[in-house]
C-alpha cells in the first residue's frame, strides 16, 4: 500500500507542492474501467516485496470482476479519489475497504483497508491522511468497531505510514510455497 | 598465484607500439584494436605485477632516522592527533591521500566481476590519480555482501584518508552508498561513474549551448540512459536551473515519466530514478526515444554502447543545431560522422580518438586535487557544478569550436585551474579546512600535479622504472 507520509522517495523537490488534495466519492460502476488499473499498479507493486505476491497473467480482468463484486456488496467501499485542478475529474487513486464479522472477538466489526493507491504524482503529505481518515469514517458507519489494514509484510512504507497512526500488528500471515 | 621469479622476456612487438589516434574504419577494426591492446595489457601486467608502489617521501640517512619517523619520536605526533583530530591532515600523508574503493559490482563494461578482479582496475585508477592529479590513491576492493556493509566498511577505513573515490559499483546501490557516506564522513566522497562524468558532461553541455546561442532555462533536453552518470547528469542541470518539465530521461523502457508502469518499483528499488520521474514527468514527452527528440534542443546519451542505438533520422527530427553527445564506451550510441551528416551541429562522445572527448578523466584528478588542498569536509553539488563551469571557462578560453568544445586531456594546464576554482569554493562555501586565495591554490595545484610527471621521468632515468619489455628503449626522447 502507498501512502503519502514517511518516505523520501515520495516528494519532488520541484513543482506540484501547490496542488489541493483530492477529491473523494463513493465509486461507481462507471468508474470500474479507470480503478481496475489503479488496483493493478498496486498489486504489481506488492509483487515487489515477496514474490509470493507475484500477479497472475488476468489479473486486469480478475480486477474488473472484484470491483464489479465490490459495488454490489454492500458490506464493501469502494471510494475513487479524483484530481483537482488540472486533473479534476481524472481518477487518481482507489480505495477498497470492507466490513467483516469478528465470530471469536470483540469489538465484534472489523473494517479492513483493503487497498489504497494514489497515482506518484497526487502523494504527498495530507493525502494519504486524508484517505485513511475518510475511509476509516466510513467503517465506523458501517459498524465497524476496529479498523484493520492489510499490505505486505515487507511493505515498511506502509507499516511506517499506519505506525504513525496508531496502527499496530496484530495478526501475522505466514506463507510459503507448496 | 604463481610468483615469476624474474619477470618473462616479451618479444618486441611494432604493431602496438603506438596508441591508433585514428577512429576505426569497422566494427571489426574496433574489435581486432582491442583484443591487441587486450592481449598487451595482460603481458605488461604480468611483467610489472602491479602499476603503483609507496615510495618514501623522507630522507633515510640512517637507521637512526627512524627515531624521528617511526618510535620513540613519533609518539609526540601522535600524542597532537590524540589532541587535535584535524591534525591528521597535517601531520601525516592523510591530507592527499584517498581510498579508492569498489565491491567489483559494475567493473567497467564487465559487470559483477568481484572485488578480486577490479583490482587492476582500481590500480590503474590510482596510477591515474597519481599521474594526473599528484593524489595517493590506495586501490581498496573489498568483499561485501550487502551496500550496508559496504558503508560500514568504508566508515571504518576512512580515518587514513582525505578524501573517498568510488569506483564501479552498480546502479542503483551506487546512488545509496554515495549519499549515506556522503553524510557520514567528515571527508569528501565522490562516486567517478556518477560525479566525474556528470560533470565533463554538464561542462560541455554549458559549451554547446554557448556555440548555438542556446540558454538552459529554455533549453529542450533528453537523456538516454537512466544510470548512474544520467541520474547525476539529470540532478545537476536541474540545479543549473534547468525546467524540469523540459528534461525528458529515456530509458530502455522508453520516457520515464510519473504514471509508467514500473514508477512504483522504482520507488522502492531506485527513489533517485523515481524522484526524477515525478519532478520531470517526462519532460512533457511519452513514449520512445524518437518521440522524445522530436523537437529537442540536446541529447546526451550514456547508455548502450551500440552504434545503432540513435537512428539519423531522429537526429533531423531534433530542433534547429541539434546537440548530440553519445558517450557509451567503447562505442558511442551513434557514430559522430553519423550524427553530424544528420545534422548535429555538435557531436561529443567519451572517446580520446574522435574530437570533443567528455570523460570523467578531465574532471577527477582535478577535484581531487582541489578538494585535498582545501581539506574539505565534503564536496556538495555546488562544487561539481563549479568544477564543470570552471572546465567549460578553460574550454572558451583555449578556443571554443564545434570541435573543441571542453578542453583535452593534453591541455594539462586546465586541470590545476579547475583544482584551484574548487578549493576556492570549498572555501567560500566553509567547508575547507584550509582556507588559502585562489591564487595560492592554482600554485600549489601546479607543483603538486607536476611532481609525479617528474618522478616518474626521474624514476625511468635513473633506471629504477623498467622500461616496457615489448618496446626498443628509446634514448633522450620518450613518451609523446
Amino acid at each position: 500500500m502507498t501512502a503519502s507520509k514517511g518516505h523520501s522517495g515520495e516528494t519532488t523537490r520541484t513543482g506540484h507542492d501547490t496542488t489541493a488534495p483530492v477529491h473523494l466519492r463513493p465509486a461507481t460502476a462507471a468508474d470500474i474501467a479507470a480503478l481496475a488499473p489503479l488496483l493493478v499498479r498496486l498489486k504489481r507493486l506488492n509483487e515487489e516485496f515477496d514474490p509470493l505476491l507475484k500477479v497472475r497473467d488476468d489479473v486486469e480482468e480478475r480486477a474488473r470482476e472484484v470491483l464489479t463484486h465490490d459495488l454490489a456488496n454492500p458490506k464493501s467501499i469502494v471510494l475513487a479519489a479524483e484530481g483537482t485542478g488540472p486533473d479534476r475529474a481524472k481518477i487518481v487513486g482507489v480505495v477498497r475497504a470492507q466490513v467483516r464479522e469478528r465470530p471469536f472477538y470483540a469489538p465484534t466489526m472489523e473494517g479492513v483497508i483493503l487497498d489504497i493507491y494514489l497515482l506518484p504524482l497526487h502523494r504527498r503529505h495530507g493525502v494519504g491522511e486524508y484517505l485513511l481518515s475518510e475511509t476509516t469514517r466510513l467503517l465506523k458507519e458501517h459498524g465497524a468497531g476496529i479498523v484493520t489494514a492489510e499490505f505486505p509484510t515487507q511493505n515498511e512504507i506502509a507499516a511506517r505510514f499506519y505506525a504513525k497512526r496508531g496502527f499496530r500488528p496484530i495478526s501475522a500471515l505466514h506463507a510459503r510455497s507448496i | 598465484m604463481v610468483q615469476a621469479a624474474s619477470p618473462p622476456p616479451l618479444e618486441p612487438e611494432k604493431s602496438a607500439k603506438r596508441r591508433r589516434v585514428s577512429a576505426p574504419d569497422t566494427a571489426e577494426d574496433e574489435a581486432d584494436q582491442t583484443t591487441a591492446l587486450g592481449e598487451r595489457s595482460v603481458r605488461l601486467a604480468r611483467f610489472y605485477q602491479g602499476k603503483v608502489e609507496t615510495v618514501p617521501k623522507v630522507p633515510v640517512r640512517n637507521l637512526e632516522d627512524f627515531a624521528l619517523w617511526y618510535t620513540p619520536g613519533i609518539a609526540a605526533v601522535a600524542r597532537a592527533i590524540a589532541a587535535d583530530p584535524d591534525e591528521s591532515f597535517e601531520l601525516t600523508g592523510r591530507w592527499n591521500t584517498i581510498a579508492i574503493v569498489t565491491d567489483g559490482s559494475r567493473v567497467l563494461g564487465l559487470g559483477d566481476i568481484g572485488p578480486r578482479a577490479a583490482l587492476p582496475v582500481m590500480e590503474g585508477k590510482a596510477l591515474l590519480f597519481r599521474y594526473l592529479g599528484g593524489v595517493d590513491g590506495v586501490p581498496i576492493p573489498i568483499n561485501v555482501a550487502s551496500p550496508e556493509q559496504f558503508i560500514e566498511t568504508v566508515e571504518r577505513i576512512a580515518p587514513a584518508f582525505g578524501a573517498i573515490n568510488l569506483e564501479d559499483i552498480a546502479s542503483p546501490k551506487c546512488f545509496r552508498i554515495l549519499e549515506e557516506l556522503a553524510k557520514k564522513l567528515p571527508i569528501p566522497v565522490w562516486h567517478d561513474d556518477q560525479l566525474g562524468t556528470a560533470a565533463a558532461s554538464v561542462a560541455g553541455y554549458l559549451n554547446a549551448l554557448e556555440l548555438t546561442g542556446r540558454s538552459v532555462a529554455a533549453c529542450q533536453t533528453v537523456l538516454l540512459g537512466a544510470g548512474a552518470a544520467n541520474i547525476a547528469t539529470a540532478r545537476l542541470l536541474l540545479a543549473l536551473g534547468h525546467d524540469p518539465k523540459r528534461l525528458t530521461l529515456v530509458d530502455h523502457h522508453g520516457v520515464l515519466h510519473a504514471e509508467r508502469e514500473d514508477v512504483d518499483e522504482l520507488m522502492i528499488r531506485n527513489p533517485w530514478k523515481y524522484r526524477l520521474a515525478l519532478a520531470t514527468d517526462g519532460g512533457g514527452r511519452t513514449g520512445q526515444l524518437r518521440d522524445a527528440l522530436v523537437g529537442a534542443d540536446v541529447l546526451i546519451a550514456a547508455s548502450t554502447p551500440d552504434p545503432n542505438t540513435v537512428q539519423p533520422a531522429w537526429i533531423r527530427t531534433m530542433a534547429r543545431d541539434p546537440i548530440v553527445f553519445a558517450l557509451a564506451n567503447p562505442v558511442p550510441e551513434i557514430w559522430p560522422a553519423t550524427a553530424r551528416a544528420a545534422g548535429a551541429a555538435i557531436v561529443a562522445t567519451g572517446r580520446s580518438d574522435f574530437p570533443n572527448q567528455l570523460n570523467n578523466s578531465l574532471v577527477f584528478p582535478a577535484v581531487f586535487r582541489g578538494i585535498l588542498d582545501a581539506r574539505a569536509r565534503s564536496i556538495p553539488d555546488e562544487v561539481v557544478l563549479v568544477a564543470a563551469r570552471e572546465l567549460a571557462a578553460q574550454g572558451r578560453r583555449s578556443g571554443l569550436s564545434a570541435d573543441h568544445l571542453i578542453p583535452t586531456m593534453e591541455e594539462k594546464d586546465v586541470f590545476p585551474h579547475i583544482a584551484a576554482a574548487v578549493a576556492e569554493s570549498a572555501v567560500k562555501l566553509g567547508i575547507a579546512r584550509r582556507k588559502l586565495g585562489r591564487s595560492e591554490f592554482l600554485e600549489l595545484a601546479r607543483s603538486r600535479m607536476r611532481r609525479p610527471v617528474e618522478l616518474a621521468k626521474a624514476l625511468v632515468r635513473a633506471g629504477l622504472t623498467l622500461p616496457m619489455p615489448d618496446e626498443r628503449p628509446a634514448r633522450g626522447k620518450r613518451g609523446r
